[in-house]
């Protein structure tokens, strides 16, 4: 119970200093949103759509605006020359972009999280239990190669030969599950291939590092002393208290792949939220960026939460030695 | 409990008030070394080996070519042999040339040396001040431990790549400054995104080191703190940075590219290994002279000096044995 | 296909220049994805949006101008049925259609048409134009409903051009009442075009549907427009809307990129794709020189003040070079501002030829002028094409002992520099071949030289007494050949002068999958040849599919 209050007053927090940190960030950036609505205007044209779009306002008072937004469930609108509005006559709802972005990014980071733990898991396994063989080797060494290949080579070498020289799928774009699933799983097949394989490495080598520990704890030597197969030791025994490393890098990564996956979805074409985030520093959308850092803020909060109570229920004792701590 | 690989894991699992948080978000740089055996549990003494010393040959030679670059027997990166465009590798050329006849090879060694540049001053200026700021934590606990590990977590709740790509947005967007001042600002953004990553590993380290018993023995003895952590702490803790040092080297030379993608990496009349894939990028997919090695020469570069910076990295950690855990 | 049978070493020939005869027989119904190179985030609420080439190509779908250019260059009373003048040319009378109505179902009347035309002119309460407010606002007196099918506008001189103005550039669509007084005028789009907006997805899609009681048919009497249906799609990339054409994930994709043509060229002559190239009334590319005395907030550390400093550029400039290497030789090195076939065009204004000696004596003259080395930067797109191509004349004028450093600016913050004047030497395409008075906004000056220039968008600051003259008799003058004059002599003193540095007039292309046709359209309603030019989009009322 006392873990849960923490975590709330944790969360806030965390939002408070985030928002709070990226609205007097923004308030640097020079040049503001008229220079993007009205490239051409007058200084005093200007004045009054600053005027119009509370632009003239002190950071304080703008940040303000937003919060008792926020308080009431809107997330802001974007800036036009419409001048400034709340939820109820916003012709550009925040909400609506990430109501098309958010789940777009989710996908993908759900997507890469599956495929590279799909793979890393089992051979994560099968390289601590044959330590030091030949395969072991050659898989660590691959992994190895794979780390160092920035993600963006591999989406551009795939985008290409996959996509245009074969012709297997279109190199850009995105299709919903909805409409043509098929269709969906081909065009997320190149971007989530270039996302997942970088922790296809990180996680096999942080499976296996942990799992060599384990295999040389007592109740393995006992496990195996009981004569149970090294399969039903290694997946229904080792495994378990093994993944807590792999557990809490993985969490972590859900949210650099919500917003940080913006170079895979520019090389693509996906707008998830990563574009919508680059796109509204481009064009000095105060307002929705404010939003979209309060978001990932609050997932990744909310996923390491998670992992915590994932790493209670992985292993029990470490519910013993938090209580402690 | 079962010793999980990590250290900035380990302590904070330990110790963080409930906070399980991993030290970084850079993955790259969790990464646990590879140990070549399971029967050692911990290979303290993981030799250099061919392959160590091929990534430091490699590395040196970079670095040299990147600091010598001026002086090489090389043409002009910025000259368009007009009558090479788009070729393959040559005598003359032996990276071949780009589309407007530009020698892919000087540009690849000049950007070594914008790339270099960048990563190393931004992680040397992330060390400086997070290594600060973690030592501190770490030795002082309490109160300020607790709001500086607070403001690291916060940071982190932002993707780095956002993080660098708003600040560059703030300090280097103003098209009347020069390149030196771009790069100079890309390298501030950069060190600040790497602050809270350097901070927490940093903090992590010397948590365990100030537990010691030869630490306490000094500060019973009323040494004073200042000197304790010079003197006793931070050359211990210093094996840690070097090995973060060293990936996180490798992780800036990919934001860089990654920022270039997105248009706001080094500026383009400088090459940078980022850049030059950023401007490649289309060179791999024309129909009509494609020349694949525009972009295929800087990708190797970078493949083969984020692989080095990893492998020592790796060589480093288990040598001093970074992931000592304060248990 | 042509193509197929075209074996001519040099692709050329697999490349239709738009204008010559399709005779494919129209179909209806189909639809087609069409990828553009940007996206009008900012909406069209036409009086307030500064529209790219993307959002032209949207007013297309869902507007109508008043009037459009016909394949001469004249302009031709298009949604308006008849565009007449006072003897003086400063009463201007334009009679409305009947039975015309908006996608709301409103009709179109005298009221909306006056209502449209004091909102582009600043007039009109709800909106706040701004671009339009510098064409409009100081030169047109007033408009009025005469009856409810006729609006008179009078302006302040003689205005022989007028007409081409009730077009801009395809900007000036007329919109339904109901969107001007919206609070939401940027997205809620009310058109009389021949196609309405079903949804759009900013930066993902805008999809607009047939119209079906638009009011033009074709010359068979069949209703207009033949598709059901147009997906626009922002792709900003030019390599990535190339392969999603020959992928099938588009079936139009547009482009004025000479590498992105280079690769068509070839697409096409292999028969995978139709190329449509337009290089009639087309923008010129050029360098914009900052020339304004530089100071800390005006062309801040320029030296494009000096005259040595800008002939010293326009020596080192090897345009031959640079439109063989960047250009492929695909588009014509430019002589002055106005494309050939465009009133004020010359065969050679006088620019200087590239001669890399003169260039270092005036490098030289420079330094010994004001004791510095000439040094400035060179701004531009962060597109990899313009990056490379910056690149590559920064090495000329590196080459005539020139210092120069390349940068790039965000895409939604380059005019923004350009109108702040911070810069030195900035890539820039402009002037799309129209009437050459639709110049006069961006480069007349009101104020009195020497001083900088008053005008926002003359964005080199330069204040030439000879310019504005040219500007001003060339505005009033109804004699043809007066103005050829005036503006042959505006040219000339741009080549003496030279503020910019012409590189080529812009080629676009419109490609497309090979069962697409009908790019530009029927003939325009009073029966004379649709305009050739793609520098201001093309119509969507006579695209057809033919699968």
């Amino acid at each position: 119970m006392r873990a849960v209050l923490v975590r709330v007053v944790q969360l806030f927090v965390v939002l408070l200093v985030v928002t709070i940190f990226t609205s007097f960030l923004i308030d640097a950036v020079p040049g503001d949103v008229t220079y993007t609505l009205a490239p051409v205007a007058t200084p005093a044209q200007r004045e009054a759509l600053r005027h119009d779009l509370h632009l003239d306002r002190s950071p304080v008072e703008r940040y303000g605006e937003w919060v008792s937004g926020l308080a009431h469930g809107d997330l802001g609108c974007y800036y036009g020359t419409s001048g400034y509005s709340t939820a109820s006559s916003c012709p550009d709802k925040v909400a609506d972009r990430v109501k098309d972005a958010l789940p777009i990014s989710l996908e993908l980071m759900f997507y890469a999280q599956l495929l590279s733990l799909l793979i890393a898991i089992p051979f994560g396994v099968l390289t601590a239990y044959r330590a030091g063989t030949m395969f072991d080797k050659t898989v660590n060494t691959t992994a190895f190669a794979l780390l160092a290949i920035p993600n963006f080579v591999l989406g551009l070498v795939l985008a290409y030969y996959v996509g245009t020289k074969l012709g297997w799928v279109d190199p850009t774009g995105y299709v919903d599950f909805g409409k043509d699933p098929v269709g969906h799983f081909q065009q997320l097949a190149l971007p989530v291939i270039s996302l997942a394989a970088g922790q296809v490495a990180i996680y096999m080598r942080l499976l296996r590092t942990d799992m060599i520990a384990t295999l040389q704890e007592d109740f393995v030597t006992m496990a195996r002393a009981k004569g149970l197969s090294p399969a039903r030791i290694l997946w229904r025994h080792a495994l378990r208290p093994s993944s807590l490393t792999l557990l809490t890098v993985a969490g972590l990564n859900v949210g650099a792949l919500i917003g940080g996956a913006v170079v895979i979805e520019n090389i693509f074409v996906i707008h998830g939220m990563g574009f919508l985030i680059a796109d509204a520093i481009a064009r000095r959308q105060y307002v929705a960026l404010q939003s979209y850092v309060a978001i990932l803020a609050l997932g990744y909060v909310l996923v390491n939460f998670l992992v915590d109570i994932l790493y209670a229920i992985l292993d029990p004792r470490i519910r013993h030695a938090r209580a402690i701590a | 409990m079962p010793e999980p690989s990590l250290s900035a894991t380990t302590n904070a699992t330990a110790v963080d008030n409930g906070d399980v948080v991993a030290g970084t978000q850079s993955l790259v740089l969790d990464l646990p070394p590879v140990q070549g055996t399971a029967k050692v549990e911990k290979s303290k003494t993981k030799k250099l080996g061919i392959v160590g010393w091929i990534a430091i040959f490699w590395l040196v030679a970079v670095c040299a070519a990147a600091i010598l670059a001026p002086v090489l027997p090389i043409p002009s990166p910025t000259k368009n042999f007009l009558s090479a465009t788009s070729e393959g590798p040559s005598l003359a050329h032996p990276m071949g040339t780009d589309s407007t006849g530009q020698d892919m090879f000087s540009r690849v060694i000049w950007g070594a040396r914008a790339s270099l540049l960048v990563s190393v001053s931004s992680v040397a200026f992330g060390l400086l001040f997070g290594g600060i700021l973690g030592l501190i934590a770490g030795y002082y606990r309490g109160k300020l431990d607790t709001i500086f590990t607070n403001i690291f977590n916060v940071f982190l709740a932002i993707p780095q790549l956002v993080l660098a790509l708003a600040l560059v947005a703030v300090f280097a967007s103003d098209p009347a400054v020069s390149v030196g001042k771009r790069e100079f600002w890309l390298i501030i953004s950069i060190g600040l995104v790497s602050i809270p990553i350097i901070g927490r590993i940093t903090r992590a380290s010397t948590l365990s080191w100030a537990q010691r018993e030869f630490v306490l023995a000094g500060r019973s003895m009323g040494a004073k703190n200042k000197r304790i952590m010079s003197r006793d702490v931070l050359p211990n803790v210093l094996p840690a940075m070097f090995s973060i040092a060293l990936l996180g080297i490798a992780v800036v030379i990919v934001l860089e590219g990654g920022l270039s993608i997105l248009g706001v990496g080094v500026p383009p009349s400088t090459p940078s290994w980022g850049n030059l894939i950023a401007t490649g990028r289309n060179e791999l997919t024309r129909i009509v002279g494609a020349c694949p090695q525009v972009i295929l020469a800087p990708s190797i570069a970078i493949f083969l000096t984020v692989l080095s910076l990893n492998y020592l990295g790796d060589v480093v950690r288990a040598r001093f044995d970074v992931r000592e855990s304060n248990i | 296909m042509v193509a197929a049978a075209c074996s001519s070493k040099k692709s050329t020939g697999a490349t239709t220049q738009v204008g010559s005869s399709d005779t494919t027989k129209p179909v209806e119904g189909g639809s087609v994805v069409y990828a553009q190179e940007a996206e009008d985030a900012g909406g069209l609420c036409l009086p307030e949006a500064q529209l790219d080439i993307s959002g032209e190509n949207y007013v297309r779908a869902l507007y109508d101008t008043l009037t459009v250019p016909d394949d001469k260059g004249n302009f031709v009373p298009y949604l308006a049925k008849s565009v007449g003048h006072s003897a003086d040319f400063t009463v201007w009378t334009i009679g409305l259609r009947d039975g015309i109505k908006f996608s709301d179902g409103s009709a179109l009347d005298a009221q909306v048409v006056k209502n449209n035309l004091d909102a582009y002119r600043g007039a009109y309460p709800a909106r706040h134009p701004i671009l339009f407010s510098l064409v409009f606002g100081p030169y047109v007196k007033s408009v009025d409903v005469v009856d409810p099918l006729t609006v008179q506008v009078t302006v302040n001189q003689a205005w022989p051009a007028f007409p081409s103005y009730l077009w801009s550039s395809n900007r000036l669509g007329i919109m339904g009442q109901a969107q001007l007084d919206s609070a939401d005028c940027a997205k809620d789009l009310i058109g009389t075009g021949p196609f309405k907006l079903r949804e759009w997805v900013v930066n993902d899609h805008m999809t607009v549907d047939k119209n079906p009681t638009y009011w033009q048919k074709d010359k068979d009497g069949n209703q207009l427009p033949y598709l059901d249906s147009i997906t626009f799609k922002p792709v900003p990339d030019g390599q990535q809307r190339l392969n999603g054409l020959t992928s099938g994930q588009f079936q139009l994709s547009h482009t004025s990129s000479s590498i992105d043509e280079e690769q068509l060229r070839a697409l096409a002559k292999d028969g995978k794709i139709t190329n449509n190239e337009s290089d009639k009334f087309a923008e010129v590319a050029h360098y914009m020189l900052c020339t304004a005395p530089a100071t800390d907030t005006v062309c801040p550390g320029s030296p494009f003040s000096d005259e040595h400093a800008r002939k010293a550029v326009a020596l080192a400039l090897d345009r031959q070079t640079l439109n063989h290497v960047r250009g492929k030789d695909i588009p014509q090195i430019a002589s002055g501002p106005f494309a050939p076939g465009a009133v004020g065009y010359l065969a050679d204004a006088g620019f200087p030829q590239f001669n890399l000696d003169q260039a270092k004596q005036e490098v030289a003259a420079y330094k010994a002028d004001t004791g510095k080395d000439l040094t400035f930067t060179l701004g531009g797109t962060p597109d990899p094409e313009s990056v490379e191509t910056n690149n590559f004349v920064a090495g000329m004028f590196q080459a005539a002992g020139m210092k120069v450093t390349t940068y790039s600016v965000e895409q939604t913050q380059y005019i923004n520099v350009a109108v702040a004047r911070n810069f030195q030497m900035y890539g820039w395409r402009n002037f799309p071949g129209s009437d050459p008075d639709s110049l006069f906004v961006w480069w007349n000056c009101n104020n009195a030289a020497p001083a900088a220039c008053d005008n926002l968008v003359n964005f080199s600051g330069f204040n030439d007494p000879a310019i504005n003259a040219d500007l001003q008799n060339g505005r009033t003058e109804p004699d043809p050949a007066k103005r050829q004059a005036d503006y042959e002599d505006l040219n000339r003193q741009f080549s003496k002068q030279l503020y910019d540095l012409w590189t080529n007039w812009v080629v676009w292309a419109v490609d497309t999958d090979t069962h697409v046709h009908g790019i530009l359209g029927p003939p325009n309603p009073d029966g004379s040849a649709p305009n050739p030019g793609l520098a201001s989009g093309h119509p969507m009322l006579g695209l057809f599919v033919t699968k």
